[in-house]
């Protein structure tokens, strides 16, 4: 959207005389700069696009809402039945919310929505869906073709934020780009790819979630979300004021920030885990035995403790803590034990030699290990190759870019590799583990009867939320007693503020830094 | 005689367009890796990533694909991005003002500055101003444009805070990256100048014009500038199609968008359609500035037409 040079003329000489009959007014804004992971959105179209970013949960509001502890909370639907054989899903929804075009949303806003997938790369998040019944004007009712304990997962995700179906219909191609028509509690205002978007306040609003404090409009008159690739600059911006907001902060920057008199930090629990997937067709751990003393040579504590000062949590297993299948028999969590290390090695027949590398029939312990690139992953892929060191394992590190390695992967050429992934739900295990995924995602190699088995029942039988926990948590214990990775490290999410100019409620509600933060983000005084 | 040698200089930009366009679809397909891999995300299927494949023909060989894009691109089609999911032409046309304006104004920058200060390192008698001038030289072809962006923003925009950190918000937000970019340009510009015009001072008829008593700015501007302009006229114009692609870490730091950014972007997703238009501009933009220079020389001097026709 671009403004004719008259009414930026105008608009600007109306913000000069605003400043001029009240210099003490604060002006109602904050400049949010987006994180280094969600850069490079193309369009606010949650139904098409394939990547999007923070600023599209305040455009579009969702159904339900997930906080930090993974529960679901209403918002435009105010209660939601789930049929006993899970074959049916009755939500009521919310009363007097309108679009930002000032069209009704309603029962029949779902039923258009729900359509609109057919044919795109999320139509996997409503393919259990089979049609979509208006049952009164604020009821709607999804039928299912298959039970789907993940609905609520998918529906909170801001891939299903509601668009104006009206406006969708009309802007074709163009929507979400040039302009865009959702409930939420800011309206998109401009767009330049690659460079800012800039946010208006929705006044009409009046429908946030429980997450949020504030139910009505937002504090904030507009929010501009800019994209700053350079770590570094953004934390200048983020000194001089060209910021109030930081998302995302890589946790090495926390020091520095927390130096500066003017800058808070909150850390939210994170959304993922970085890892060492083990290639269980690759000699030497095609023997269980040795990938076993692989994960008790890595310590988890050791590694928060020197690289990460003591920010972020170990990972003991595949899945973040808060995540109830990540409660699994505490025998077969990943844990730091060099003598037991040393013992099974020993006794898979792998004796140490003089220059500290054990040797097996004239064959030494020299092991690859990959990693990409990127200053992530860079100094914990040297802790993993010192510790590994620590059992007589030799690793050599190998750095590729992100594309590169897949292929390496699919190539079958890995043999340990560090990496991390961002996911808050246990099908993860599936995208990593499943004998249908081989080479990437499924960088262990693995397939095995027994796995698939649970694999499928997890994913396709589970007929209702308790079901799928127990479910998926047994394959999670049965993918950990084959020792196919080693859990390493949960990073939290950093945010960072300018203390002059915003307060940001902390804790932060919801999974992510999205819409129920922002309602309650104030300018200080 | 002029015109007969842009139109067959034109004429042989096609044979060169078609095989630069083979060069750039085999190298982007035959780096490792693919773009679906970058579109899909947990929870879609195995089943869904074949259906992808073939959806934007990734399972065709590689013959047809080409044919397939080259076909397209004769009708104006650039084709539409696989994971960054808009036209091609548009994403390009988005960010092809940001280019223009800095690599336009930084190398408008460094031509001029650099001709001034080869032209005054040249003909200088002061030792003083010799030698800072080649040390100015050093450093500038020398130093890394990242590093140099940096320091330009800690000391204008952090301590003197004259200008913003980053960002591309009107025209002070221009003067940091054309400086950091520009610094390269003009110790190269000057640098050739010097010596062009150093050259030009040894001949014989420089020597001739002083012994007429000719006054030495009538020597410099009327007989010794235009010798010496031409080296700095093909280095000029071959740094035109730099003006396009050659800022991507100065965009990444003060972050700003832009082809080279696009096509980093682009890269590392292997958006193929995307990457293949962008080298395709960058490409144009390089023998545009090759056949410009090449005129301009030729215009500048009757041997070289006369001798390439």
């Amino acid at each position: 959207m671009h403004y004719a040079t008259k009414s930026r003329l105008l608009s600007a000489t109306a913000l000069i005389a605003a400043g001029l009959i009240s210099t003490t007014a604060f002006a109602q804004e904050a400049t949010i700069a987006f994180a280094s992971g969600e850069l490079g959105a193309t369009s606010y179209n949650p139904v098409t696009s394939s990547n999007l970013n923070s600023a599209t949960s305040l455009i579009y509001d969702r159904l339900v809402e997930q906080d930090a502890d993974q529960s679901y909370h209403p918002h435009l639907a105010t209660s939601w039945e789930e049929s006993a054989d899970g074959m049916s899903w009755t939500f009521k929804l919310k009363e007097g919310v309108t679009f930002h075009d000032g069209t009704e949303f309603n029962a029949q806003s779902v039923a258009d929505w729900i359509p609109d997938f057919a044919d795109t790369e999320n139509a996997f998040l409503v393919a259990a869906i089979d049609a979509v019944e208006v049952v009164d004007n604020l009821t709607v009712k999804f039928v299912m073709s298959r039970p789907e304990p993940n609905l609520l997962y998918n529906l909170a995700s801001s891939f299903m934020g509601i668009p104006g179906a009206a406006a969708y219909d009309e802007m074709g191609d163009n929507f979400g780009v040039t302009g865009a028509v959702g409930t939420g509690p800011f309206k998109l205002d401009r767009f330049d790819i690659g460079l800012e978007t800039v946010l208006v306040r929705n006044d009409d609003y009046a429908w946030a979630s429980d997450l949020s404090e504030n139910q009505g409009a937002a504090h904030l008159a507009q929010v501009t979300f800019r994209e700053i690739p350079d770590q570094s600059t953004a934390f200048l911006e983020l000194k001089t004021g060209g910021v109030d907001i930081l998302l995302g902060v890589p946790t090495d920057f926390l020091q520095i920030l927390k130096a500066e008199s003017n800058v808070a930090v909150i850390q939210m629990p994170g959304t993922g885990i970085n890892y060492m997937p083990i290639n269980v067709t690759a000699p030497p751990f095609d023997d269980i035995k040795v990938r076993q003393a692989t994960g008790l040579a890595i310590n988890q504590e050791a590694i928060v403790a020197s690289i990460y000062n003591g920010v972020g949590a170990p990972a003991h297993n595949f899945l973040i803590s808060s995540l109830p299948e990540a409660d699994v028999d505490p025998a077969l969590d990943v844990r730091h034990d060099l003598d037991k290390a040393n013992a099974l090695l020993k006794d898979a027949g792998w004796i140490m030699d003089s220059d500290g590398v054990r040797v097996k029939d004239g064959t030494r312990l020299s092991v690859k290990l990959f990693t990409q690139n990127g200053t992530e992953f860079t100094s914990l892929t040297q802790v993993v190759q010192a510790q590994l060191a620590d059992i007589g394992m030799e690793a050599i590190i190998t750095v590729f870019d992100s594309s590169t390695i897949r292929d390496e992967y699919k190539e079958n050429r890995h043999q340990l590799a560090v990496r991390g992934y961002d996911w808050n739900n246990s099908d993860i295990l599936d995208w990593f583990f499943s004998g249908k995924r081989l080479g990437y995602p499924n960088v262990s190699m693995w397939t095995d009867a027994e796995g698939q088995r649970l694999n499928d029942v997890a994913m396709e039988e589970s007929k209702n939320s308790e079901e799928r926990i127990a479910n998926f948590k047994a394959y999670h214990e049965y993918i950990l007693s084959q020792h196919l990775f080693v859990p390493i490290y949960q990073p939290t999410t950093n945010i960072a503020y300018n203390t002059n100019k915003v307060n940001v409620p902390d804790p932060i509600r919801g999974t992510r830094f999205r819409a129920q933060t922002v309602l309650d983000i104030t300018v200080a005084e | 005689m002029l015109w007969r040698y842009i139109f067959f200089r034109v004429l042989m930009l096609i044979p060169v367009s078609f095989s630069i366009s083979v060069v750039i679809f085999m190298i982007v397909h035959l780096l490792p890796g693919d773009p679906i891999d970058n579109l899909i995300r947990v929870g879609s299927s195995p089943d869904d990533r074949a259906a992808l494949i073939t959806k934007y023909g990734l399972d065709q060989p590689l013959a047809i694909q080409y044919l397939r894009w080259i076909g397209a691109m004769f009708q104006g089609d650039f084709g539409e991005a696989i994971v960054l999911r808009r036209p091609v032409a548009d994403l390009i046309a988005q960010n092809l003002p940001y280019s223009l304006a800095l690599g336009g104004l930084a190398f408008a920058f460094s031509s001029i500055v650099g001709i001034i200060l080869g032209t005054i390192s040249a003909t200088t008698r002061s030792k003083i101003v010799e030698q800072f001038m080649r040390g100015f030289i050093l450093l500038g072809s020398t130093v890394p444009g990242f590093w140099l962006a940096l320091l330009m923003i800690l000391f204008f925009a952090v301590q003197l805070q004259w200008f913003p950190v980053s960002g591309a918000g009107g025209w002070s937000a221009l003067v940091l990256p054309v400086l950091t970019i520009g610094f390269g340009g003009v110790a190269l510009v000057a640098r050739v100048t010097r010596v062009a015009l150093l050259d030009v001072k040894r001949e014989d008829f420089v020597m001739l014009l002083h012994a007429k008593g000719l006054p030495s700015y009538k020597i410099l501007f009327g007989h010794l500038m235009p010798h010496a302009l031409l080296p700095v006229v093909t280095i000029l114009a071959l740094r035109i199609g730099w003006i396009l692609g050659g800022a991507v870490t100065v965009e990444f730091v003060f972050g700003r968008p832009g082809l080279g950014s696009l096509l980093i972007r682009a890269l590392g997703q292997r958006d193929y359609p995307v990457v293949q238009g962008c080298l395709l501009m960058l490409a144009l933009a390089v023998m545009l500035g090759t056949l410009i220079g090449d005129v301009a020389q030729a215009a500048m001097d009757p041997r070289i037409r006369e001798a390439k026709t």
